[in-house]
Parts: structure tokens; C-alpha cells; sequence
């Protein structure tokens, strides 16, 4: 038996292992598993998903929300696809050893461009891998507090050794004078040159070992693959295909087998799970957590983490509750902003899972006292803060010309109050304001009066979806009794809900529009016209549920701008902006211990800004949060918060 | 063990109270009914027994807007049966010694072995629906409870005294109990829970016996007090009733 022999059988046995290995995990993990879950779907629309593989898988989009990670992987990624025909022909060479010690695959093996592509590549791939071990080892961000740092330095040092073994490899054999494409090889050639002037039989042995570190390295590299956060490499082009398609701004419904909320793993749908063995553990969305920011014990990415090991522990036994990992504490945590999932390079889903988890809490009545409390007034009287339903339209009477019923008489646009605009007396101002702003701009509006109920934005994301279709009812009885032609609101929970919640029917296609939607219109128009310029330099909050919800971002700049203020803009701005910790039922729940309130850290962010001493703000919890935290942060002198409204009432 | 709640329904102080033309009771127009939030803990406490020693909740009220709320939320928390009584509604804010006569006759049926009420009501703060009723009824009673246990037909009782003091008592069964708060809070119900309970739980309804009124002093007149003289009443928005206050502790020097 011949060393090439041995080499081919030896290379077999590996690869048959190592394949197998990985075979049984994938069977285990992606069918048995998810088979578990409960249905998914139906998953329409095609084309959009396969350009959503293009562009996020293909182009990495989200990853280059950090930039310089966000090169290193891509880097990685395209560097490594062109070396994988590298990793075939290293396979086949071992395993045709018997037959044809040199073999190549025939064509691709032989074709030059390539081979200096692959050189290339394999010069682009170590300095990736060099910066993520600097990254790793050296700068340690934040955001990988939690993950399996040993786990992602170890994948490092893999790929380190796969690359420089290939170049050594190829090096030698340029060295030996056997290569053909020498001359597409110069960085192969370089690495041949550190053992040049060997003899030809230590060249050999040298060649050899590259070979079998190359190749038990590469197996070795698959048989990771599915232990832990590297099986994205697998999941992640089924992840983003299969990706939500819907609005963020729409949840999915509740099972239809009578579960209300998740109590056990098996209870998520599939495609929930796959989400869970898709995390990188990356930590980009435990980094724009306002929770985690603020020292509550949430981390999304922990969350998943937790998710996925007890999706994966219970292979043979009966599963685990996920509350006894994920505790009641850390679901109540969420303010369900939707940074995580936004920044997540997979769309990972970490709202979701906590609103169905959160429907088994509430279910089992698990739930902090005012959470409960305001949960019992919104039942009762349709708000949250405990006042009688009819005491809702008590601000109109300081409007001087008066406002309409709208389920009286005929109106084009139908005000939906919202509870914190019609009952918080500090927003009393503002509202009449708005009223004012409206009456100036001759709008023909109304408003439902007792008939309108808190929209249930955050009954739902609290988990109480009977509340919730108990509001929705509600509503649309009152809504189908009024006459109107569309919908405005101040307040963007509200306004998501309406927009994406509410039954189709209800609203037809009659837009519903944010107020400052509106109010950009109608300066478009010239239907609002300002006579001030009011000359002031000003910094905007994007609230989440207008921005990262549903996208609305250039409205209030223009209106802003329209009103002769200048914009500095927040170093978190946009999509980016940190949410004020009200969403999702927080601002009805005690805070608990934290650090520093999220509002706080904001106020101290706009106060930071050169020539700025306003804080627009465009939604009515913003307006509370931040007139709040600006006392407890002692900001009151440097900054005040206003009302978008109040600009423009101010310039007209 | 058979354990039977009452329940009362009081008017929401949400509402502003009126007091209607004849000047002897509540302006029923703008009334809404709210359950007696001490009786939610005498039911939750119900539940607590049951739960942990099994047996049997009845929940008894009369009518009132707002009653079937109650009884379906009842049992979806985990009653066993519901009983409206018909004929006796308590928008017509029937007094005490009434509410006592019409709940003895039903609750005679019953034979429970505990009967569990709130000890008070905000329209009935000295609390004699429970003595009315014990003394209908033959039992015992003790009031002001915050925590119950029964063994063996014996019921040991934790009552609560001024000045930080409890005693733990026992009270031969069976008994009439005021509850002041259940050894748990009342536990949150889901909206989908009591829907469900709409859909499966029955109510029965009973025809009250005409009710004896006799008993109960009659009221001549209602009327809001007349603010004494020596008290400074701060009127207005609420922000100005805080800024006025903050402007007087600091006249005062406490601030």
C-alpha cells in the first residue's frame, strides 16, 4: 500500500465522518426540531424574497450598519465562497490521491484568473480575520458581552489555518516547480519563497502536513458548524428568505389550535425557531437595546440565545418551559421599540417571541400590580388612566371654536385623540394647540368623543390580545358609525395600530395619516402658511413607532424646517433613534431597578448638541417622558421639550 | 367545603356623584355600578380555599348593570356556580338589612359552610351586611380577616387590630366571614379568560323574596358637606392646586 493510498482512504474515512457528523445535526436540528413548531406562513411573494437574499445575504446591507465589522465580514463572506472551490479541490485531492497524485479539477483547476482571484481572496480573508481577532481579543465590544467569545475565536484561528495551510500548500508546489498557474499565484509564490532552498524531500513532508492540517481543519470547521452561532452559515440564506414580509407594524395572529401565548418551546411557530439556531450572537441588537442600556436584565440577544439552547436541549426529554429561562422579568422588560430587530443582520425576531411569551403571562395573570391596574382601566374605561370613558373629550371645551362629533355630523378628518393626549392635563396645552393649528389651517374635523377608546397598540404588545380585540371592537363600532374621509392622529402608537392592526374593512382605503403627515401635506399645498420664521436650531426625536414602525422620517424634518428652525441632528437619529422606554406597556409598569432611564440618556444626548435648546418631539409619551426626565437629569435650564405642534402653532 | 361569596355592587367613583330631585338618594343617570372592591378580595380568598383544599364557590349578587360582568369574570377565575338574585337591583341602593333578608333565603338552599363577603363597602363603611346576615342565618361571624384557613369543619381566621397587632382565631363552622384582603392580591383576569366564561359558564337567576325593608333607618336628606371653617379647600386644575400647595409649604418654611 502506497502513501497515496493510505492518504486517499485516510481522507475518506474523514470526510465520510465529518459529513456524517454534520448530516446528523442538520437532520436533528432543522427537521426534527422545527417539525415541533407550529405552523408558519403561508410565505408569498417570491421575488421579493429572493432579492431580499441579494441584497442582505449577497450584499451583507445590514451588516454595514457597523462599518468596519460590517467589511470584515463581507470580506470574509465573498472571500470565503471563492475559496470553497479551494476546499473542493482539497477534498478531491485527498480522496483521487490513489489514482492521480496531482490531480486537479479539471477546467476550474486550470483556469489562471481564478486561481489569482483565489489568491486574492485568500490575502483579503486573513486581514478579515486578523481585524475580527483584533476586534475580539483585543477591543472586546460591548455588544459580545454574553455570547461564546472562545467559540468565535476559535472559528477565527480555523479559518487562519485553513487559508495560510492553502497558501502553503500552493507555495510549496510553486516552489517544487510542479504548479502550472505559478504565475496567477504570486501570493502563493510568497509564501513557497519562506521555505525556499529546502530540499525536495522536506518540501514534500512540508506540503503534505499543510495538506492534512488543511483538511482536518476544514472538517473540523463542519462539524462546528451546527454546535452554535456558526450555523448561520447554513440558516442564514433560508432565514432571510423566509423572512416577515409584513409590517413591523403588524403582529401575527394568535395560534388558531386555541393556544393564547407561548408557554412551552414547541408552541413557536418554525420559522420562530429557525430565527433562534440563525443567531450569530453578534449582539448588534443587544447594543441598541434600551433595555439592556438601562441595566434591566434584558438582552435580545440572550433572549434568542436562551431560546435556541432550550429548542436544542431538549433533543430526547419532554421540553422545558422557556420562562424558566427566559424569566417573567426580562419579557416585562421590553419596550418592544423594534432596534433589535432592525439591526439584526438575519432578521432575527426578538418582538415577537417576547409579545407571545408575554400572552402566556397574562394568561396566567403574571404581571406587575400598575400593569394590571392599567390593564383593568383600559378594560373598564377604555384608558389607562383610570378616569370615567365620558371625561375623554373634557379638553374640548377650551377650544374656543369648538370640535365637532364626528359620529354627528359629517367631518374629512377624524382626530384620533389617543388616551395621553386626551387625559395627561401636562399635554392639555398641546392639544389645544393642535386644535388651534387645525381650526387656522381650515380643516373640517371631529373627534368620537366617548366613543373613542385607547387604540391597543400597547394592550397588544403587553400580551393582552383580548383587551386588545375588546378595544378594536370598540372602536369600530364607533369609527363605522362616523363620517369621515381619513384618520389623523398625534400619536404614533395609535397611528401604527390604526394603520397596520385594525381590520381592513373598517378603514377602507382611507389613508391614516400621522400629523405630521398632515401638516406636511398641507404646507405642500400652501394650505398652511407661516408668517414667523422662528429662526430657532432645534434637534428632532424619531419616535419608534413612527420611524422604525413605519418609516416616517422626512415629514417632521419638513415641517420643522418649514417653520424657519434648524435641525443639529442627534448622534442617534433616524432609525437609529433611542427609544424614550415607554413602548410596549413599559410606561404603565414601576421601572425597577435600573441605572439610568433611557429618556435620561436621550435628554443627555440633545443636550450634548451645540446650539441646540429645543427637543422636538412628535408623539404625546415622548412629550411626558422627556418633560420628566429633563427635571430628574437637572436639564432644565439647558433644554426644553416641545411639541412639533407648538413650533407651528407658534409660526403661523 | 361550600363556600359561598357575596358580592355588592357600589356606585364608580369615577363618576361624579348627583344627587337626584327628591334629595334622599343618588342621581341613578350618570351612576355606574363598579364590584365592591373589598368583595373581590372575599372572593379571591374563596378561590384560595378552594384551590387549596378543593370544595365548592358560589357567587351570589343581584342585579345591577355591570352584574353579569362580575359573575362571568367570577368564573373564569374559577367559581363553580352563579346566582343572580331577580327583583332586587342595586342601582336602587337597598339597604343593608334588605340585602341581608334576600341573601339569607338563598343561601339557606345552599347549606354553605362558609359564607365570605367584604367586611365594608365605600357606602357601607361600618361594614353590617356580614352581622346582618350572620344573625339571619344562626352563624357566627368575625370581620376585618386576612387569612382563612379550614380543617376539619374548624376555620382559623388571622384577624388584623390597629397599632400593627393581628390575632389568629378560630370560629366553628359554619360561619359569615369579613373579608378586609385576601392572603394573595386578586389575581389579574385576561379579557380572553372571561370571554371564554361568557361563552360556557351559566348564571342562574333566582326571584328574590319581596324584601323586607323593615330595620333600616330611612334617609331624610343627602347632601355634600358643608366645608368647615377652620380648612382652607384648594379648588381647580391640578397643576394649580399642586403650585398653591408647594407656594404654602414654603410660606411655612417646611419647604
Amino acid at each position: 500500500m502506497t502513501y497515496e493510498d493510505v492518504k486517499s482512504v485516510v481522507a475518506l474515512s474523514a470526510i465520510l465522518a465529518a459529513f456524517g457528523v454534520f448530516g446528523f445535526y442538520l437532520y436533528r436540528l432543522l427537521w426534527v426540531r422545527l417539525r415541533r413548531g407550529r405552523s408558519s406562513g403561508p410565505f408569498r411573494d417570491w421575488a421579493e424574497r429572493t432579492k431580499g437574499v441579494v441584497a442582505f445575504v449577497g450584499g451583507q446591507r445590514r451588516l454595514f450598519r457597523f462599518p468596519a465589522p460590517g467589511v470584515a465580514h463581507c470580506l470574509l463572506f465573498w472571500g470565503f465562497l471563492f475559496l470553497f472551490l479551494t476546499i473542493v479541490q482539497a477534498l478531491f485531492e485527498g480522496l483521487l490521491a490513489f489514482n492521480d497524485p496531482e490531480f486537479v479539477i479539471p477546467g476550474i483547476g486550470e483556469f489562471g484568473p481564478l486561481a489569482l482571484a483565489q489568491d486574492i481572496a485568500a490575502v483579503l480573508v486573513l486581514g478579515a480575520v486578523l481585524y475580527a481577532l483584533y476586534l475580539r481579543v483585543i477591543v472586546k465590544p460591548e455588544r459580545y458581552e454574553g455570547s461564546h467569545q472562545s467559540q468565535g475565536v476559535m472559528v477565527l484561528l480555523f479559518i487562519l489555518v485553513i487559508v495560510v495551510s492553502l497558501l502553503i500548500m500552493n507555495g510549496i508546489r510553486i516552489e517544487r516547480g510542479v504548479d502550472d498557474l505559478e504565475l496567477w499565484r504570486p501570493i502563493s509564490a510568497l509564501f513557497g519563497g519562506l521555505f525556499g532552498g529546502l530540499a525536495e524531500g522536506t518540501l514534500e513532508a512540508v506540503e503534505e502536513t499543510a495538506y492534512w492540517i488543511h483538511l482536518g481543519v476544514v472538517l473540523l470547521f463542519l462539524v462546528e458548524l451546527p454546535m452554535g452561532k456558526h450555523f448561520h452559515v447554513v440558516t442564514s440564506i433560508p432565514a432571510v428568505f423566509l423572512r416577515n414580509l409584513e409590517p413591523p407594524g403588524r403582529l401575527p395572529a394568535v395560534a388558531d389550535n386555541g393556544d393564547l401565548g407561548v408557554e412551552k418551546i414547541e408552541q413557536f411557530r418554525w420559522r420562530q425557531m429557525l430565527d433562534f439556531l440563525t443567531c450569530t450572537e453578534c449582539g448588534r441588537c443587544q447594543d441598541v437595546c434600551p433595555a439592556y442600556a438601562e441595566g434591566l436584565p434584558l438582552s435580545p440577544k440572550r433572549l434568542i440565545m436562551d431560546l435556541r439552547d432550550t429548542l436544542k436541549a431538549d433533543f430526547d426529554g419532554p421540553a422545558e418551559s422557556p420562562n424558566g429561562l427566559v424569566s417573567d422579568e426580562v419579557l416585562w422588560a421590553c419596550t418592544t421599540c423594534y432596534a433589535c430587530d432592525q439591526e439584526c443582520p438575519l432578521f432575527v425576531e426578538h418582538v415577537t417571541p417576547i409579545v407571545d411569551m408575554r400572552r402566556h403571562l397574562v394568561m396566567e395573570g403574571r404581571m406587575d400590580d400598575m400593569l394590571q391596574e392599567a390593564m383593568a382601566n383600559l378594560g373598564r374605561y377604555g384608558n389607562s388612566f383610570g378616569q370615567s370613558d365620558r371625561a375623554r373629550a373634557k379638553w374640548t371645551r377650551g377650544v374656543e371654536a369648538g370640535v365637532k362629533d364626528a359620529r354627528k355630523e359629517a367631518v374629512e378628518y377624524l382626530w384620533f385623540v389617543g388616551d395621553y393626549a386626551s387625559f395627561n392635563t401636562t399635554l392639555t396645552p398641546v392639544v389645544h394647540q393642535t386644535a388651534e393649528v387645525f381650526h387656522r389651517a381650515g380643516l373640517n374635523f371631529g373627534v368620537m368623543y366617548d366613543g373613542e377608546r385607547n387604540a391597543g397598540n400597547d394592550v397588544r404588545r403587553a400580551g393582552e390580545e383580548g383587551l386588545f380585540e375588546l378595544l378594536v371592537e370598540q372602536n369600530v363600532k364607533s369609527l363605522s358609525r362616523s363620517d369621515y374621509k381619513a384618520i389623523v392622529t398625534t400619536d404614533p402608537h395609535t397611528y401604527s395600530v390604526l394603520k397596520n392592526e385594525y381590520p381592513p374593512g373598517v378603514n377602507g382605503d382611507r389613508p391614516v395619516l400621522h400629523y405630521t403627515e398632515l401638516l406636511d401635506q398641507l404646507i405642500t399645498a400652501g394650505d398652511l402658511v407661516f408668517e414667523n420664521r422662528l429662526g430657532r436650531t432645534v434637534t428632532y426625536h424619531d419616535p419608534c413607532y413612527l420611524g422604525r414602525y413605519n418609516g416616517v422620517y422626512e415629514a417632521p424634518r419638513r415641517v420643522i424646517a418649514a417653520t424657519g428652525c434648524r435641525i443639529v441632528e442627534m448622534p442617534r437619529t433616524g432609525d437609529r433613534a433611542l427609544c424614550c422606554g415607554a413602548g410596549g406597556g413599559r410606561i404603565w409598569m414601576a421601572e425597577g431597578e435600573v441605572e439610568k432611564r433611557p429618556a435620561e440618556m436621550r435628554v443627555d444626548e440633545a443636550a450634548r448638541l451645540d446650539g441646540v435648546d429645543i427637543l422636538v418631539v412628535t408623539c404625546p409619551k415622548d412629550y411626558v417622558m422627556y418633560s420628566d426626565a429633563l427635571k430628574t437629569a437637572g436639564l432644565e435650564d439647558r433644554l426644553v421639550v416641545k411639541d412639533l405642534i407648538e413650533l407651528v402653532h407658534e409660526a403661523l | 367545603m361550600n363556600i359561598a361569596v357575596l358580592i355588592k355592587l357600589v356606585p364608580d367613583l369615577v363618576e361624579e356623584l348627583e344627587i337626584d330631585a327628591t334629595g334622599t338618594a343618588l342621581d341613578t343617570t350618570w351612576l355606574r355600578l363598579i364590584i365592591n372592591e373589598v368583595d373581590e378580595h372575599a372572593l379571591e380568598q374563596a378561590l384560595l380555599l378552594k384551590e387549596r383544599g378543593g370544595g365548592d364557590v358560589t357567587v351570589v349578587t343581584a342585579e345591577g348593570d355591570g352584574a353579569e360582568d362580575v359573575l362571568y369574570a367570577a368564573a373564569a377565575k374559577g367559581s363553580d356556580r352563579l346566582i343572580r338574585l331577580r327583583g332586587i337591583s342595586f342601582e336602587d341602593a337597598p339597604g343593608n338589612h334588605t340585602l341581608a333578608r334576600v341573601f339569607a333565603a338563598v343561601l339557606r338552599d345552599l347549606e354553605p359552610d362558609l359564607v365570605l363577603t367584604g367586611v365594608q363597602a365605600h357606602n357601607d363603611l361600618d361594614g353590617s351586611l356580614g352581622p346582618l346576615l350572620a344573625e339571619e342565618m344562626g352563624m357566627p361571624y368575625v370581620g376585618y380577616l386576612s387569612g382563612v384557613q379550614t380543617e376539619d369543619g374548624v376555620c382559623r381566621v388571622m384577624k388584623e387590630y390597629p397599632g400593627g397587632l393581628a390575632a389568629e382565631m378560630e370560629i366553628a363552622l359554619p360561619a359569615v366571614l369579613g373579608i378586609q384582603a385576601s392572603e394573595e392580591p386578586p389575581r389579574y383576569l385576561a379579557i380572553s379568560r372571561i370571554r371564554q366564561a361568557m361563552k360556557t359558564a351559566t348564571i342562574v337567576d333566582r326571584e328574590a323574596e319581596q324584601p323586607d325593608t323593615t330595620g333600616a333607618p330611612g334617609v331624610i336628606s343627602m347632601f355634600t358637606p358643608e366645608v368647615g371653617e377652620a380648612a382652607t379647600m384648594l379648588t381647580g386644575a391640578d397643576d394649580e392646586v399642586a403650585a398653591r400647595i408647594v407656594e404654602i409649604l414654603s410660606e411655612q418654611g417646611l419647604l
